[in-house]
């Protein structure tokens, strides 16, 4: 290998990859947030006993979970416009476009923490003369979300990686930053294992807290 | 006092059956042998000793290392003191440097059968018994499933040789697993706790093939929580507790006049007779 | 506002070409990918350092990027590492096998660790050596509780594909957004490639439930 690695491009060059940085971040926090909120209402609906509510809620689902996010993205910047009309700033239009796929795989993980809920326990509730309501909220909903909290964050993190898309839409994220930079400089290798690190340095921490908590669910189970 | 009196009356014709016992060489004995998990020592210079023609009973506490025992002389367990001896040749050591020797000629000798059957899921009951005489021992397949058949058609499982072990019932499973460690014609079996995942009705089945094996002299060491049973198998029995020998004597003495007032607390605590 | 989804049916073939790149690229990327990770979770769960720690670092990192930078790094600066040209369908390909590796990697690494104590104890009872123990008791079992999340792998990577699109790569992601912008119709085209993935994943992930109740039923 005869490259010789010039970082120094960094250097002066900070300046757009934080701004970058700072849109991914606001991207991935506005997706999560409507993941962790509108998914536990779609988990809800499609779990619900009237096929009126339950069908839709799992169309949506089994939809955005069978398709590639970069379609989902790039369906809902050139098409919503057209369709609804409606022009959104791009950030906006990211964070919908990237919510609605977390909504669905958090749905998805609401659901699974909730039939994890050994059924043992729906007995026991029903022994004890709790009605539906105060099994649902005291003793059902506590440990559906301990059960789905290591998937709720894995997925937080996969949507974090998965923000990089909107770059092929020309949001200018953190991955965009980095292509035009590097297109700039001409220097892509330092530019690109930059925007590499620090995309890993994000997910990281919150990768170990997921094995931490899973060996933690692991051991609990044993007992 | 006597405490299974009325146990005793019923069962004492069938006990003798089963005694007689005659080979008084030394088969197991273990010397000053000490089991840490960490801060809890569950052997605590254990010495014990067993002869070749003995059934003999662990009972216990739990917690008092009655399975750790089991595990140790099946080497599951490495050990942080003492030896354990097979015959008069050492079986299990501790080097110089506190690792555990363990002289594998002599552990292809024992078996062992599990609480939790551990049957392998994926093979049939056929390649559950056959694997390790096949692969390991070298023997040829067709001798090595003829002699499956024969040691299922004697637990009265020849139905079962290609059933997949998800298919059978707890005590299906359990019977299974000690054809499995028969089939290395072991010169002494481990019983850890067999009963104890069954249901009910299905304790009287492998307490009865293990009873067949006792008329067959076959040496074993049994950990049980199933006194009755206990009484009706062993022809010694051992009372163990914080990692110590309390009391070995015979099942008679044990199970009517125990000398040691822990053992007596602890049997009458189990046989609910207080 | 008027749509005309019969455009789509003119350009079928071209839209299933592009569906057969992707099918293309991502069955090669799960035959090799699939391997590759098989050998890195023996690695991590074997006792030497030396081959422990690589592997970790490797699946860690790439299970902790995005697969777009990790596209764009293989095919834009690994040859300038190299000091060689890489054919675009190699770097494309490689980048595919890399991110199948360490997703697959830890799917075999959770079910070697989830064979019981139990069936070790088994082993060492019936005096099975480590080669008899690997290849006849813990590897079977292991890739039998395998098969649903690796299923669920290959549907991940077919969606990943997409991404490949980006380096010009003409699969059913490009030549869809190519055919929207020439005939400016993003609604009817983009509409239908969504459609078309779907159509091949969706069947997947309900075989992929089918198949683990099977397992489920059999082995427990």
């Amino acid at each position: 290998m005869n490259y010789t690695f010039d970082f120094s491009v960094l250097v002066g060059n900070f300046g757009p990859l934080i701004e970058g940085l700072q849109t991914t971040l606001l991207l991935a926090l506005g997706a999560n947030v409507l993941g962790l909120t509108v998914g536990f209402v779609v988990c809800l609906l499609a779990m619900a006993p009237f096929w009126i509510l339950r069908l839709p809620a799992k169309m949506f689902i089994e939809f955005f979970r069978c398709t590639p996010v970069l379609i989902q993205i790039v369906w809902f910047f050139y098409c919503v416009p057209i369709l609804f009309n409606v022009f959104l700033d791009p950030i906006t239009m990211g964070i919908m476009a990237l919510g609605l796929n977390l909504i669905a795989f958090n749905a998805e993980a609401y659901r699974a923490g909730i039939q994890a809920v050994p059924k043992e326990h729906h007995d026991a509730c029903v022994a004890l003369g709790l009605g539906a309501w105060h099994k649902t909220v005291y003793v059902i909903f506590p440990q559906a979300l301990r059960n789905a909290i290591p998937v709720l964050m894995t997925n937080g993190i996969t949507i974090l990686q998965q923000s990089a898309l909107v770059a092929i839409v020309a949001v200018a994220d953190l991955m965009y930053a980095g292509k035009m930079l590097a297109t700039n400089t001409y220097r892509p290798l330092e530019v690109f294992t930059a925007v590499a690190l620090i995309y890993f340095f994000m997910s990281l921490p919150i990768s170990q807290v997921v094995t931490f908590l899973e060996r933690r669910q692991d051991a609990s189970v044993e007992r | 006092m006597n405490m299974v009196d009325n146990i005793n009356k019923q069962q004492e014709e069938e006990t003798a059956k089963y005694q007689g016992a005659e080979d008084n060489s030394p088969l197991i004995e273990f010397k000053g042998v000490t089991k840490r998990f960490g801060d809890t020592c569950v052997m605590d210079e254990m010495d014990l000793k067993m002869k070749a023609g003995d059934r003999l009973v662990i009972i216990g506490p739990s917690g008092s290392g009655k399975s750790t025992l089991l595990r140790v002389l099946m080497g599951l367990e490495k050990i942080d003191k003492g030896e354990i001896f097979f015959g008069s040749n050492p079986y299990i050591t501790v080097d110089r440097k506190g690792r555990t020797r363990t002289d594998m000629s002599v552990r292809s000798k024992i078996g062992m059968v599990f609480q939790h059957y551990t049957l392998f899921p994926h093979l049939s009951v056929m390649s559950n018994l056959t694997l390790s005489p096949v692969k390991v021992r070298g023997m040829a397949r067709s001798e090595a499933e003829d002699r499956a058949r024969e040691y299922l058609a004697r637990l009265g499982m020849e139905d079962k040789l290609y059933s997949y072990p998800g298919k059978l019932s707890g005590g299906q499973k359990q019977r299974v697993a000690i054809a499995r460690a028969l089939m290395l014609e072991p010169k002494l079996m481990l019983f850890d706790e067999v009963t104890s995942a069954l249901d009910p009705e299905m304790v009287a089945e492998i307490e009865k093939v293990m009873l067949d094996l006792a008329k067959q002299k076959m040496a074993m060491m049994i950990v049980t929580h199933d006194m009755y049973f206990a009484k009706k198998i062993a022809t010694e029995s051992v009372f163990i507790a914080g990692g110590k020998v309390i009391e070995k004597c015979d099942p008679e003495i044990m199970f009517n006049e125990p000398k040691q007032e822990r053992t007596r607390d602890f049997l009458d605590k189990v046989l609910h007779l207080k | 506002m008027n749509f005309d989804f019969f455009r789509v049916l003119s350009y079928w073939d071209v839209l299933l070409n592009g569906l057969g790149i992707t099918l293309l690229f991502t069955v090669s990327a799960v035959i090799i990918g699939t391997l590759l990770g098989f050998i890195i979770s023996l690695m991590r769960v074997s006792p030497f350092r030396v081959l422990k720690w690589p592997a970790r670092l490797y699946v860690e990192f790439f299970r902790g990027t995005p697969m777009l930078i990790q596209l764009f790094w293989i095919f834009f600066c690994l040859p300038l590492v190299i000091g060689r040209d890489i054919p675009p369908y190699v770097s494309v390909l490689l980048a595919m096998v890399l991110f199948m590796a360490a997703i697959t990697s830890e799917t075999f690494r959770g079910s070697l660790k989830s064979i019981s104590g139990e069936q070790h104890d088994a082993c060492v009872a019936l005096g099975l050596n480590f080669r008899v123990k690997a290849i006849n008791v813990i590897f079977p079992q292991a890739l039998l509780r395998s098969i649903p999340p690796l299923m669920s792998n290959n549907v991940a990577l077919f969606k990943e594909s997409a991404l490949i699109s980006s380096v010009g790569i003409a699969d059913l992601m490009f030549v869809s957004s190519n055919i929207s912008s020439s005939t400016a119709r993003p609604v009817e085209f983009l509409t239908a490639a969504a459609i078309i993935y779907f159509v091949v994943a969706f069947p997947a992930t309900r075989l992929v439930d089918l198949v683990e109740k099977r397992l489920l039923l059999r082995f427990t």
